[in-house]
């Protein structure tokens, strides 16, 4: 079970870490892509620059032109408005080409500039000083300049567009390895949902196979009690682990004839359905050694031998009391391997049953039979230790005392006090108990029929 | 039979020839009309095809320096192709070489004069 769970766990988890992987992966793809674009953007811009430049170059030269016709000084303002601004776009390709690290076309960006600075200064200038020396000579002297500064702007451009075509070429790229992944990511995702849901199948047929089995072996292994004679009988069982409703704790009553009545209460050490299957073997092992032989004592010593050839595992041991009542006199002969939670009501007092013997499957030993009378009203109060070690939720144990406190205060009625009882150790433990508890309550009637305290 | 055979090599070594030699775009005797395809649309017409090349291949410097040597001829004369060089220019940055061709001025102040334009900026006039 426990490995089903972390089975299941580590699927999800590894589903979730798929799922992650897929997502931050979009998501540095989505960044990778939208850099590369906004480059892409700033390279066509610088190239819309370079363009502008030109223009801007050949405004310069026609309101120059302009100038050296007309003598306006409006084409002057004209002219230095265009030089201005073809410095501004000048710079912003500048700009552009160091982003990029375009070093030759930076090189031509500055051969461009110095070129048509000196055009500025060789023959612009000369122009505005001395409009009268004519048109011939701005043409023929720009044109060199002109040729020149489009031979580089055309190298920065084709840089340029190199660049923009690599870019684009490589959001191309990039879109395509995206599809590849994404649809790798798909597959792997469909493939371990495909899995996880075959295992989840799978696991879910194993619980409801364990639950049939757990639900058959409740059956088998439940604890139950047959009325006597002049006698009430309750019982409660309280497991710790709280689904199964089995564990280590038995009771049993078995008419043994007409007035004797065998009651049992053992705790087998462990817990859940492995110790369930002891119980089983308990129970009946018990009934047939007590059909055989009417003393509790050689009852728990013949157990104590069966119990060690039968189950060879040193580290199982069991408490166990076994009483025989006289339903009719209220003689109670009982004894006790280790198990010290027992008790007997009388009208005034609570009285604890001692422990007769060691624990069974330890060692080979021999056990004390003691007597017990219950006059009428009196009840015997047989638990296992889930009673006296019901612990609070700070973590402190109820012990014998509290026990005993507990029965005396509970109610008359035999199936009332085990109810009462259970209800306490559940309340205590915030109903979380830390061991299983079985509890067997027997209470002689009293001949009146009134009920007591 | 020496002379057949002689005659067939010269043939077949002229037909190489013309295959491999790369063709004008413009043909000698045909009336074009100058106009630049750069950014300033006049254009020089050189004294020499070398010069021509020498312009198209300079630095700044260099083809100031060589500027005496040219004309420059408004955008939209008229002349005619006297010969061509296929290929003869390589333009610093362009991809391309473009052919060197012979002129005659047939219009304009610069009528009669003989000079070396770009293949690129003579355009073929259409026979309507």
């Amino acid at each position: 079970m426990r490995a089903h769970a972390a089975g299941t766990v580590v699927f999800t988890a590894f589903l979730v870490l798929v799922l992650g992987l897929a997502v931050q992966g979009a998501f540095q793809t989505r960044a990778r892509i939208a850099d590369t674009f906004n480059r892409e953007a700033d390279v066509q811009r610088a190239q819309i620059d370079l363009q502008e430049m030109l223009r801007l170059q050949i405004d310069e030269e026609n309101f120059l032109r302009g100038f050296v016709l007309t003598r306006d000084p409006f084409y002057i303002q004209q002219y230095a408005i265009a030089a201005s601004q073809w410095v501004a776009k000048e710079t912003a390709v500048h700009d552009e080409l160091v982003t990029e690290h375009l070093d030759r076309a930076l090189q031509m960006l500055d051969q461009y500039d110095q070129v048509q600075n000196r055009w500025r200064e060789e023959i612009a200038l000369p122009l505005i000083s001395h409009p009268h020396s004519g048109v011939l000579t701005l043409d023929k002297k720009s044109k060199a300049f002109i040729d020149y500064e489009a031979q580089t702007a055309e190298a920065v451009r084709g840089a340029l567009v190199g660049t923009s075509e690599t870019l684009a070429r490589s959001t191309q790229d990039q879109i395509n390895r995206t599809s590849y992944v994404r649809a790798f990511w798909l597959l792997v995702f469909g493939l371990l949902a495909i899995l996880f849901n075959a295992y989840q199948s799978r696991l879910t047929r194993q619980l409801e196979e364990e639950r049939m089995i757990t639900g058959v072996l409740q059956q088998a292994f439940r604890s139950e009690h047959v009325p006597l004679p002049g006698c009430e009988v309750g019982s409660t069982y309280l497991s710790a682990t709280s689904r199964l409703r089995v564990g280590g704790d038995v009771f049993d009553v078995f008419r043994l004839s007409e007035e004797k009545a065998l009651l049992l209460v053992a705790d087998v050490s462990g817990k859940g359905v492995d110790a369930a299957v002891l119980t089983a073997f308990v129970r009946f092992s018990v009934r047939s050694i007590a059909l055989r032989d009417g003393d509790p004592a050689t009852i728990l010593a013949e157990f104590n031998q069966t119990f060690a050839k039968t189950v060879d595992n040193p580290s199982l041991f069991i408490t166990m009391i076994v009483g025989i009542l006289d339903c009719t006199s209220g003689s109670f002969t009982y004894a006790s391997a280790g198990h010290d939670s027992a008790y007997v009501r009388h009208a005034s007092h609570v009285e604890a049953l001692p422990v007769t013997g060691p624990l069974l499957g330890v060692m080979e030993a021999a056990y004390g039979t003691k007597f017990a009378t219950l006059s009428p009203g009196d009840t015997i109060v047989l638990a296992t230790d889930g009673l006296t070690e019901a612990r609070s939720r700070d973590g402190e144990l109820l012990g014998e005392r509290g026990a005993m406190d507990w029965i005396a205060s509970g109610p008359a009625g035999a199936q009332a006090l085990a109810d009462y009882l259970n209800e306490c150790v559940r309340r205590r433990s915030g109903n979380r108990p830390s061991d299983d508890l079985a509890l067997l309550v027997v209470r002689r009637e009293s001949e009146s029929g009134g009920e007591h305290a | 039979m020496r002379s057949v055979m002689r005659a067939a090599l010269c043939a077949l070594l002229a037909v190489l020839c013309t295959a491999a030699a790369p063709a004008c775009r413009i043909q000698a005797s045909r009336t074009v009309v100058l106009y630049g395809i750069g950014d300033d649309p006049g254009v020089f017409l050189w004294d020499s095809r070398f010069r021509l090349r020498g312009y198209h291949a300079a630095s700044f410097d260099e083809a100031q320096a060589l500027l005496p040597h040219a004309l420059l001829v408004g955008p939209g004369t008229r002349a005619v192709v006297l010969s061509c060089y296929a290929n003869f220019v390589q333009p610093k940055y362009r991809l391309f070489p473009d052919d060197a061709v012979d002129v005659r001025i047939l219009a304009g102040a610069l009528r009669g004069r003989t000079g070396w334009v770009l293949g690129g900026d003579a355009r073929v006039l259409r026979r309507r």
